[in-house]
């Protein structure tokens, strides 16, 4: 028997590892392991008041810290029956793109791509490839300009409040940004070309559980209330309200994160979910730049998630290139944010974080102190289905080098874009 | 003259003040040609993990025995250790509630397994071993951290400025939330550094910077009693982010 081991998962968020032992060809155990310490951050806004809980929980992880604080938000506004503006709701779904748009980019750039060109790092990428780089810190810097305007600062945001924004951005601020989004749709051919250019990654092929908001609109992130569990061509829906249903989570002694399963199998979330149980989303240029990276689905192909990443960009910076033309044509009312009717209650929110569903739950009580709190976020999800993937990458290598496998291992924990930060809370069992 | 060696290291926290580091999109490439970076798990898959460090940049909080070790493997090797952000100069959100039983905790959220972690209370980095330098916020704020750096490059040793985030609002002429208003803004008492981002936005500083030196938290709660808190709130806010800061 031997054991490939990867003790410190590199150029991921977050602190975690993969063991595999092997008999011949024959997995005999697989582990991500999750050594993040446990902040318990899920029990310390026990008794904290309804406007403190956003800003605290997100600090659960900063590259999704706008998800979480506007999840939070949704949860809480959905306990107290309070229902925000079309701008406000516009206004956030802008927000959450920016978001996407920095951390599709800073994974695609900084954290996947140097493995498929041999590289260590984007910065050791940088003296052969100066141009991706650059091209990649571009969108970035995208990302956390639309962050900073619509959320007062790209980590943590601190302009999202119960009911709406502190102070909503003024025109100057959205002619920076329509700037700004003007010269990112002339990169977007080149991210395409860029990921069209890169070497094929085959690994690990399966059918695969693929989990996601479903989209009645444009809104691809924050204003669904479905999830559609799509297998073998079959849709189920679970709503938010339902949430349990989708997650079955139990503790594993070898990780902090939770593993989760759907009827019986592991699922993944992200953005070939999400492009999965939404074709209807695919037209235009998200169809040019699928057929341009050659992306089918179903994909039985974890490391297509880069692709789609990739595909999402696209589509991500035309619709925030479109609400900010809306913004600007109908400009922006100076709202304050609605009302907070303190109640006892419950309020679920389910939310499109760049890696995946995230699910936030509190439960509230007469004076508005959260006496119970409920996280589930993408990673914790999709752990299961990445450990199942391990388990395939170990089954498919015909070779006999460990760093072959350890290199495979990597790239198809990376396609999954973890954050471990985020996977180790606040999974409540009952 | 041989660049500077660089390590970039989390302990447990959201990496956001790494996360700080890569948004410096504009300066990044020309930061790293003026830098030797020879350990940053998070950006890069080829590290030395025993080479000799001029300087250290860490950030996260010590929550697991594991975190300590590496504190402390981190410090022998470093001439120059920075704490990085609230969680490593304060101990941050997860330090918030000193006094819970961690083990109910545990059990609580993670079933039985949860007492077979290896999780210790969060502790600041300065309670495990010496930081030589901090860099607080939550995140850290860019220009402080580029302006570090820059520092340390000429040798000089950093200053930051020892005004709370109250004086950089009033010289932003906005509305005070806590007079006029009468919102539970922390303002008086938290470090300055961040250009006053939420009461510049009409939203209550809630402290995640951690308290200014020489803070005045009793008259500060004072004033928020007169306004109507509870001094259960305002111990509880004043303790978010910073346990052993101005709460006491």
């Amino acid at each position: 028997m031997k054991t490939v081991l990867i003790e410190h998962l590199a150029r991921v968020e977050g602190h975690g590892g993969i063991t595999v032992e092997l008999e011949d060809h024959t997995v005999s155990k697989v582990h991500f392991e999750v050594f993040e310490g446990a902040r318990l951050l899920e029990s310390l806004v026990r008794g904290k008041r309804y406007d403190e809980v956003a800003p605290i929980l997100s600090r659960i992880c900063s590259i999704c810290s706008i998800a979480h604080s506007l999840t939070s938000l949704k949860a809480t506004e959905n306990a107290f029956g309070i229902r925000i503006s079309s701008q406000t709701e516009l206004l956030r779904e802008l927000l959450y793109l920016g978001e996407s748009i920095q951390s599709h980019a800073l994974h695609l750039f900084f954290l996947a791509i140097p493995d498929y060109l041999d590289s260590p790092s984007a910065v050791a990428l940088a003296a052969e490839n100066p141009d991706a780089v650059r091209l990649g810190l571009r969108l970035k810097k995208l990302g956390n300009l639309i962050q900073g305007a619509i959320g007062g600062r790209a980590i943590h945001p601190v302009n999202c409040v119960p009911g709406g924004f502190g102070t909503v951005p003024n025109v100057d601020q959205l002619i920076e940004l329509r700037g700004a989004l003007t010269e990112a749709m002339h990169d977007c051919g080149a991210v395409i070309e860029l990921m069209a250019s890169l070497p094929a990654a085959e690994f690990c092929h399966d059918d695969t559980v693929y989990a996601a908001l479903f989209a009645s609109g444009p809104d691809t992130y924050y204003a669904g209330d479905e999830v559609i569990v799509a297998s073998d061509g079959e849709r189920c829906t679970v709503r938010a309200a339902d949430y349990r249903n989708l997650t079955n989570e139990k503790s594993v002694l070898h990780s902090h994160a939770k593993h989760c399963s759907f009827h019986g199998r592991p699922f993944m979330v992200g953005s070939l979910a999400r492009l999965t149980v939404n074709p209807q989303r695919l037209t235009g240029r998200l169809a040019e730049a699928m057929k341009r990276l050659q992306l089918k689905f179903p994909a039985a192909n974890p490391m297509d998630n880069n692709k789609a990443q990739a595909v999402e960009l696209v589509g991500d910076i035309e619709r925030a290139g479109e609400i900010v033309e809306h913004l600007l044509r109908d400009g922006v009312q100076d709202e304050r944010p609605a009302a907070v009717p303190v109640r006892a209650g419950t309020g679920t929110a389910i939310t499109e974080a760049p890696r995946g569903l995230l699910v936030h739950s509190y439960t509230y009580d007469a004076g508005g102190r959260v006496t119970a709190a409920d996280v589930i976020t993408p990673t914790a999800l999709n752990a299961a289905s990445m450990e199942q993937r391990f388990r395939r990458v170990a089954e498919q290598y015909e070779g006999n080098e460990d760093a072959v496998l350890e290199k495979r291992l990597g790239m198809v924990a990376r396609a999954y874009d973890p954050c471990i930060s985020c996977s180790v809370h606040l999974v409540r069992t009952r | 003259m041989s660049k500077p060696t660089l390590g970039i290291f989390g302990l447990t926290g959201c990496a956001g003040d790494q996360l700080v580091i890569l948004d410096c999109e504009d300066e990044l490439l020309q930061l790293v040609s003026l830098l030797d970076i020879r350990d940053f798990l998070m950006a890069s898959s080829q590290n030395d993990v025993v080479c000799p460090l001029d300087i250290a940049l860490v950030e996260g909080a010590v929550l697991t025995n594991r975190d300590a070790e590496k504190l402390r493997e981190i410090r022998r090797r470093a001439r120059i250790l920075v704490a990085l952000g609230t969680c490593a100069v304060w101990g941050g959100v997860a330090a918030m509630d000193g006094s819970a039983d961690r083990r109910q905790r545990l059990a609580e959220i993670y079933g039985e397994t949860g007492l077979s972690y290896d999780s210790v209370p969060a502790q600041a980095l300065h309670e495990i071993v010496k930081a030589d330098l901090n860099i607080t916020g939550c995140p850290i704020e860019k220009s402080q951290f580029l302006a570090a750096v820059a520092n340390l490059l000429n040798g000089d040793v950093p200053v930051f400025s020892e005004y709370p985030v109250c004086s950089e609002c009033r010289m932003l002429e906005n509305n005070c939330l806590l007079i006029e208003r009468g919102e539970m803004c922390c303002g008086p008492i938290t470090a300055a550094g961040c250009r006053a981002r939420c009461p510049n936005l009409r939203v209550p500083c809630i402290g995640c910077r951690g308290p200014v030196a020489d803070g005045n938290a009793s008259s500060l709660l004072a004033a928020f009693e007169e306004k109507g808190f509870s001094r259960h709130d305002v111990a509880a806010r004043l303790r978010t982010f910073a346990p052993q800061g101005g709460a006491q």
